[in-house]
């Protein structure tokens, strides 16, 4: 199906005055609860411009999947910052290739793989591909099973706890220092400098971020020092391998380039599979049927992850800018416009996924959904998140008897209260209490 | 058209599989194989879909 005819963007088509009062980036209203906006813009148009940034706002599925394909017209030198703070100088002509190329470098996280276009894309997405080898992410798998239960010990220990802190957030980062090869020793100093920081303070954030002790920080001048030592005196481990690893045409990368790929997998990698992972097990405490089902049909948890990604894409969505005129949906944009496309939306259009907002363990389709992107900047570590969540609920199952959602953290049941991230990127709890009861024990 | 697809590159994303079925699955192991090499013409423009979608840039056809 396609959208209902329209005319060329900027003309009279109908304006509701509800979807343009608000201001997606700035409005926390739309924090709680995104997905009225969504389906209210797209019920105007798929691909729709917002009148407060000129955003072009892409909520339907094949127009988001149509931008994510066609990386020669779209951009990705404003994939994480969109119109804050916006391109450095006007962008005006009939191509704006040239002024994208002699002003990308003063863009925020312009040396970030997200942010990159072809050739230089694809020479540095191959090098972080030689770093999660398919034998490296399946020794990285047999680790995780051991990491959960060890996480699961001290989490159920208790019959009550807060599970992005207790669990999500720990088992994250340490899959990725496992993935990464960071030495035990060091696991405590990692977990340590990059746990603690403000839930709104990164990408997707508005203000002005000073990067001065920061998690990134952190991790650039760890990764420097693993690189460089391991450069100088090659050992059999991981690290040397991410050392020594090289460029499709055999040139050795920069020890920047190796460092800002590492700090990228955890950058890119925990935060968002935190999030995954507390909106899968948010269903499994609040939906007793689902959570009854998954335990009786185990070989359901792979799509029942799938539909958690789907209904709650952890990344609301990500930006393009038009490098030459383009139409989309039958919308014609001009060079230099600004699109964001919204997985988030995409994942719930009517004309994809039928009842697009139940959450249906079973959906045949689930897997269609575009929370991992499309394309040459498809989230290279999808297949790390989904093993990280299959391993994580399969855990969880096994240790409780039952788990609910804990009423006097978030109310009773017919009025829960939930804190979503502050930002217009990631969608996502800040916390989730859980009420358990350990395997073995009647539940309550 | 005959589809193959790179085993060096693969990452196991399934997006192909999602995509045409009939004509790619994931190995036990997660990763792609091509179950019908020669592409049934019905499957033709499901593959080039699969072509464009894959992230590694993986899949060719001749």
């Amino acid at each position: 199906m396609s959208p209902a005819p329209k005319p060329a963007e900027g003309s009279r088509a109908e304006h509701s005055p509800d979807v343009d009062e608000v201001d997606f980036f700035r409005d926390d209203g739309l924090v709680a609860d995104p997905y009225p906006y969504f389906d209210a813009l797209r019920g105007q148009c798929p691909v729709r411009r917002e009148p407060h940034h000129g955003v072009v706002m892409v909520t339907g599925y094949d127009e988001a999947v149509q931008v994510f394909q066609d990386s020669g017209t779209f951009s990705s030198c404003i994939s994480v910052t969109g119109p804050f703070p916006g391109f450095p100088v006007p962008l005006e002509g009939g191509d704006v290739t040239a002024l994208i190329e002699a002003h990308r470098d003063q863009l925020p996280m312009s040396d970030q793989l997200p942010t990159l276009d072809p050739p230089v894309h694809t020479a540095h997405r191959a090098l972080l591909m030689k770093l999660i080898t398919p034998r490296r992410l399946k020794e990285n798998e047999a680790c995780m099973w051991t990491l959960a239960d060890r996480l699961l010990d001290e989490f159920l220990a208790g019959d009550e706890g807060e599970f992005i802190s207790g669990f999500a957030g720990p088992f994250t980062l340490l899959v990725i220092a496992d993935l990464l090869g960071v030495p035990g020793a060091d696991l405590e100093e990692f977990t340590q400098a990059l746990q603690h920081r403000p839930a709104d303070h990164g990408i997707g954030s508005t203000g002005e971020d000073s990067l001065t002790h920061s998690p990134l920080e952190f991790l650039y001048a760890r990764f420097a020092a693993y690189v460089q030592d391991r450069r100088r005196e090659p050992r059999g481990d991981v690290l040397t391998g991410l050392a020594t690893a090289t460029f499709p045409d055999g040139s050795v990368p920069d020890v920047a380039d190796v460092v800002r790929i590492a700090a990228n997998l955890f950058s890119a990698g925990q935060e968002t599979t935190v999030r995954l992972l507390s909106s899968a097990v948010k269903v499994i405490a609040e939906r007793p049927a689902i959570q009854r089902r998954l335990r009786e049909e185990r070989d359901l948890i792979p799509n029942f992850i799938e539909e958690a990604l789907r209904t709650e894409s952890p990344v609301k969505g990500d930006f393009r800018l038009a490098r030459v005129p383009a139409a989309v949906g039958g919308v014609d944009l001009p060079a230099g416009t600004t699109v964001m496309v919204l997985n988030g939306a995409a994942n719930r259009d009517p004309r994809r996924f039928a009842d697009p907002a139940a959450f249906d363990a079973a959906r045949a389709n689930a897997r269609h959904h575009l929370a991992f992107g499309r394309g040459i900047h498809t989230c290279p570590g999808a297949p790390l998140a989904r093993a990280e969540a299959r391993v994580a609920i399969e855990r969880i199952l096994d240790r409780t008897a039952a788990i609910q959602v804990s009423q006097s953290a978030h109310g009773p049941a017919s009025d829960r209260r939930y804190r979503y991230l502050p930002t217009f990127i990631l969608r996502g709890l800040t916390r989730l209490y859980l009420e358990f009861t350990p395997a073995g024990e009647q539940p309550r | 058209m005959k589809a193959a697809v790179d085993d060096d590159r693969c990452r196991g994303h399934g997006i192909c599989c999602t995509l045409c079925p009939q004509v790619f699955t994931l190995t036990d192991d997660g990763y792609t194989v091509v179950q019908t090499p020669e592409v049934p013409a019905e499957f033709e423009q499901a593959v080039r879909a699969a072509v464009g979608s894959c992230p590694e840039q993986a899949i060719t056809v001749s």
